[in-house]
């Protein structure tokens, strides 16, 4: 009896695989779009979705702006992002999604591993990717690789001349399951090491990313804990720390960005941290991007949320550069004719982010800044 | 009685050749897509996964559902295959031009080194009962990827990078063609290993593992054995994940993954066969689905349906209360006319059909007859006698 | 000392939730894998009953309480009570999707990015605190012991505690002397979901932040301690928190081996099950054939 509605079933399936697949037929994508189709995949799901939905606010904010205003040349912009739980596998299908449904050009995925799979998948078809806010060094290691965020090595090098001077106990707390963390204490050990500093290492991981009282209390000397992690555990770090009664300088990087939303004022730590985008920045691109999507959503954007708008408009930037006017343009062509337009000396942004260029490499060249919080 | 037994033998091969059969129906789908050209990446990416879900699935049965040990670690093993499987190919890719040579002494290794811990795992569960094994394979999957991820070696939180060895390009989509093989392999090991006496002595020691020692079965070996092989056949999915991902991240073996392998085996039924390769392509598909079609704000909502469609399917499938209403309207139900159509068919001699029934009905055994030999038994009885058994219980 | 100290008050959160899991476990057999969410929706229920002007913690621990309790006896009415009698593994399922399902609803209804819960000050106790030893920590510890020794009074004393030990010996039996099978699964349900509510609490006054994925792996953690002290054994949950928290800290405080730190928890784990296959303080049931 099972059997019969085994085969009834697998019949089925059989059917609506060739119902649903025997319509487009030919290697021609992005024949029908009537927008040009920026597609990403980044964690809208799951322990990193809050990265994911930032990111896809702040590109939907970017696409809503550069409609209104008319689009490229009168042709409108659609955005997409296919949940990838922030997997790799994920990542890949969500690409393949993406690439059948008419993608032209793409915001590659938020974090760093999904985004490495993205990679492989895009360098084969050659389709241009800028990502957001992916940091690994590996992500932009192929030519049609580039990211508007800081890589991890540049920012460990740059928290370690910080320190090697002005600072006699240096602690690190990193996380030994992100792949972020991991980058950037790597080039900060290294260049501590080159400088002949030392410091005093604590690490969690994903499964112990909740109580900080031992890492704080190991750290307790010190006189900055440098966080190379994101908000969420920087906030609980910092609420440890004033437990413990440790009055230690709290220094991160970008994804110490949004950390302001996560304390309280019982925290008196002096908070610092690198990053290329100041929510309370003067700077009139950051302020009316702010403005827009304050108004838009009705909270405070992060930093994932500007990189993701940042990269959108570069993206039309560049292919207004490029004079793309062709709505079905494939991926390919496009690809080139935007890498082309983009690490030309003349092309610089100047957005949420700060003023960016690009180099073949991939990665941008933008002034950090380094902001404080301070009670 | 002689007819007896070969009808028996008659149901057994015909039970089996489904599950042949539902894997090349699989495979054919994408074949013939393949020749016609409407084989997308996405499609054949789907047909991949569904391969090793199926492996994963069957071999977990052979656990959880044959010989009756509730495992939460599966996607440990399949961690060891990719990683180790992963590692070897990178490196053996350097040396062997052909692709499909790597991945097939990369499987045989993965899987090797994969079955070398089923052994391990294998071990405690001489010792542990019930969840107190399971929440020790919960762990073994846990400590595995933790130890994976902090080896440099193997790429670190980043995971194992294995770009180099990615199988599939869009012109070459061939992944699931060798995954449905080993598929095919994997069905033909377990269940002639099912149906000999080695699977007959693993079915004893699940119903009853006192009684068995008593008949002289070698609970040891036994219980090892079906560890053994689950865990090579999910080394080797893993070593199928190692080509068809880049990178091999830990994040993705955690627990959860391993309890929707076993969603996969009570979704299809425990000791079912047939049932984990449908629960297997039907999860793989639903997710599938939910991701392609859920995608931006919308994309919150797809877990809240998969667990909706979960808990919709558990609680009819087992509810004690909609039996009645199943027997009318179910799937079972519904068989079950169809099968009088096709009985009026065939030129049998009723009388030699319903006298073996008859006798079948009339064994008082505590084991599911119905799930071992889908022979034809009164419903009633059946869930009578799985109420017995919880009782036991 | 220190980090003892920190473990204890780790594993006195830890406990908390595997008293829980564990009540649940003894009296109607199930694995609650649902219940670490729970706690994430009673979380919730603090932030936002915090989040209103003149914010009081004892008003915002009751409306976690009730909430709490109804979605457990709403939970267990619609996604449990239905599978009584079937398999096991099908209830343990279902629980996976109830929890896949309250996290989602939290992802819809709050968003993802995580919820800083504040508003309530502890006073700190300067003596206690010159060791680095938290106010938070001292609370939870003494409330989780309060909790347990609550618990059992309850079980042994009480008629509905009674009922509720001879649900967990024998139903069938339970069901011939008169109990109402259905209705002490629901009240042990209840009493696990209010249970869950103090956990949050505790929860949010150590770790301030309300996420959708709050309670997955303090669930998974407390789930361990749980099976460590001998799953349906009330003392049990709480030594077996205690010991899961003060093993965990031990392992991050040493710097080369905190990578490691889950891999060394779940070795010991297996280690202790080895030697005492059901944990600490477990019952070893005789097989018969």
């Amino acid at each position: 009896m099972k059997k019969i509605f085994a085969v009834v079933l697998a019949l089925a399936m059989v059917a609506c695989c060739f119902a649903s697949c025997g319509k487009e037929q030919g290697n021609s994508y992005t024949a029908n779009n009537t927008e040009y189709f920026i597609g990403a995949t980044g964690p809208l799901t799951g322990g990193a979705s809050s990265y994911g939905i930032s990111v896809q606010k702040g590109a939907t904010l970017a696409i809503e702006e550069i409609n209104a205003a008319g689009g490229l040349n009168g042709v409108n912009f659609k955005f997409d992002m296919k949940d990838d739980k922030a997997e790799p596998a994920d990542a890949a299908s969500g690409y393949d999604m993406l690439y059948e449904a008419g993608m032209q050009i793409s915001l590659g995925s938020v974090t760093s591993g999904a985004c490495a799979s993205f990679a492989e998948k895009s360098k084969n078809d050659n389709v241009f990717f800028i990502t957001p806010s992916a940091s690994a060094a590996n992500v932009i290691e192929n030519a049609n690789a580039f990211r508007v965020c800081f890589g991890d090595p540049d920012q460990g090098v740059l928290a370690a001349q910080e320190f090697v001077d002005k600072y006699e106990n240096v602690g690190v707390i990193y996380d030994t399951s992100d792949p972020y963390s991991s980058g950037i204490f790597d080039a900060f050990k290294a260049e501590m090491d080159n400088l002949g500093a030392s410091f005093k290492v604590q690490t969690f991981d994903a499964e112990n990313k909740k109580d900080f009282s031992t890492q704080v209390e190991a750290l307790k000397d010190c006189d900055v804990i440098f966080l190379p992690i994101y908000y969420t555990e920087a906030g609980l770090i910092a609420k440890a720390a004033v437990a413990k009664g440790s009055d230690a300088l709290i220094f991160g990087c970008d994804g110490l960005d949004g950390v302001a939303g996560q304390i309280d004022d019982t925290v008196t730590n002096t908070i610092k941290y690198i990053t290329p985008f100041d929510v309370n920045s003067d700077a009139a691109a950051t302020a009316s991007f702010v403005k827009a999507f304050k108004e838009k959503y009705g909270e405070t954007p992060d930093q994932f949320a500007a990189d993701g708008y940042d990269a959108v408009k570069v993206i039309f930037e560049a292919m207004k550069a490029a004079g793309v006017n062709d709505v079905k343009i494939d991926p390919s062509t496009l690809a080139d004719k935007v890498i082309a337009a983009i690490t030309s000396s003349s092309f610089k942004y100047n957005g949420a982010t700060g003023e960016m260029t690009w180099d073949a490499s991939g990665a941008c060249t933008k002034v950090p800044q380094i902001v404080t919080i301070e009670k | 009685m002689g007819k007896i037994t070969s009808n028996v033998k008659n149901e057994f091969k015909l039970k089996y050749l489904i599950n042949y059969c539902l894997v090349l129906v699989l495979l054919l789908v994408g074949m013939v897509m393949m020749f016609t050209g409407g084989l997308k990446m996405s499609f054949a990416r789907l047909l991949t996964q569904i391969g090793f879900s199926i492996i994963l699935a069957v071999s977990l049965n052979l656990v959880v559902g044959f010989l009756g040990e509730l495992s939460l670690g599966h996607a440990g093993f399949m961690c060891i295959g990719a990683y180790i499987g992963g590692f070897c190919a990178n490196a053996l890719s350097n040396y062997i031009g052909s692709k499909f040579l790597v991945l097939l002494i990369t499987m045989i290794i993965g899987g090797v080194i994969a079955s070398v811990f089923g052994f391990v795992i294998g071990l405690p569960s001489l010792r542990l009962k019930g969840d107190y094994l399971a929440i020790v394979t919960l762990a073994f999957g846990e400590i595995v990827r933790n130890i994976f991820k902090n080896q440099k070696a193997f790429g670190g939180a980043m995971g194992l990078s294995t770009g180099p060895i990615q199988y599939d390009t869009r012109n070459n989509m061939s992944l699931y063609i060798i995954t449905f093989v080993i598929a095919l392999i994997m069905l033909f090991v377990t269940q002639n290993l099912i149906r000999s006496k080695h699977g007959r002595a693993i079915t004893a020691i699940r119903d009853n593992e006192i009684a068995a020692k008593a008949m002289g079965i070698n609970v040891t070996f036994y219980k090892l054995l079906a560890f053994i092989v689950a865990a090579f056949f999910a080394g080797v999915a893993g070593v199928i994940y190692a080509h068809y991902t880049t990178p091999v991240s830990y994040t993705f073996f955690s627990y959860n993954y391993s309890i929707e392998i076993l969603v996969m085996v009570v979704l299809g039924g425990m000791g079912n066969i047939t049932g984990s390769i449908i629960a297997a392509t039907l999860i793989s598909c639903v997710n599938f689905f939910l991701q392609s079609r859920l995608s931006g704000d919308l994309a919150a909502l797809r877990y809240l349906i998969y667990a909706l469609v979960l808990i919709f399917i558990i609680i009819f499938g087992n509810a004690p209360a909609l039996r009645p209403f199943k027997e009318k309207y179910g799937i079972s139900a519904l068989s079950e006319k169809i099968k009088k159509l096709f009985k009026k068919k065939k030129p049998f001699d009723p009388a030699a059909v319903k006298e073996d029934e008859g006798s079948w009905d009339r064994i008082p055994t505590k084991i599911d007859m119905d799930a071992i030999l889908s022979t034809d038994i009164n419903p009633e009885i059946s869930g009578e006698q799985e109420n017995a058994d919880k009782k036991n219980d | 000392m220190i980090t003892l100290i920190d473990g204890l008050s780790l594993g006195s959160i830890y406990a908390l939730i595997a008293l829980g899991y564990t009540m649940v476990y003894g009296i109607a057999k199930m694995l609650n894998f649902a219940h670490g969410d729970i706690i994430m929706v009673g979380a919730y229920a603090i932030y936002v009953a915090m989040s209103f002007a003149n914010p009081n913690p004892v008003i915002a621990l009751i409306s976690s309480i009730i909430v709490c309790t109804l979605l457990g006896v709403f939970v267990e009415k619609f996604a449990y009570k239905p599978l009584r009698g079937a398999s096991p593994l099908a209830v343990l399922i279902t629980a996976i999707g109830v929890s896949y399902f309250l996290q989602s609803v939290a992802q819809i209804v709050f968003g993802s990015q995580p919820k800083p819960v504040s508003g309530w000050k502890l006073p700190k106790i300067e003596f206690l605190n010159q060791f680095g030893i938290t106010t938070g920590a001292v609370v939870t510890l003494i409330a989780g012991i309060l909790i347990m020794v609550a618990l059992t009074l309850f079980i042994n004393i009480t008629r509905t505690g009674s009922a509720m030990l001879a649900v967990s010996e024998d139903k069938g039996a339970a069901k011939l002397m008169g109990i109402n099978v259905n209705k002490i699964i629901t009240i042990t349900f209840a009493i696990g979901s209010a249970l869950a509510s103090f956990a949050s609490m505790f929860y949010l006054l150590q770790i301030p932040n309300a996420e959708p994925t709050l309670g997955a792996m303090p669930g998974i953690k407390a789930f361990t301690a749980a099976v460590i002290g001998g799953i349906g054994s009330i003392p049990g949950a709480m030594l077996g928190g205690m010991v899961l928290g003060v093993i965990e800290k031990i392992c991050l405080s040493i710097e080369v081996i905190s990578p490691y730190t889950t891999a060394i928890e779940f070795s010991l784990l297996i280690l202790i099950l080895l030697v005492k296959p059901t944990g600490f303080l477990g019952r070893t049931t005789k097989e018969k054939v």
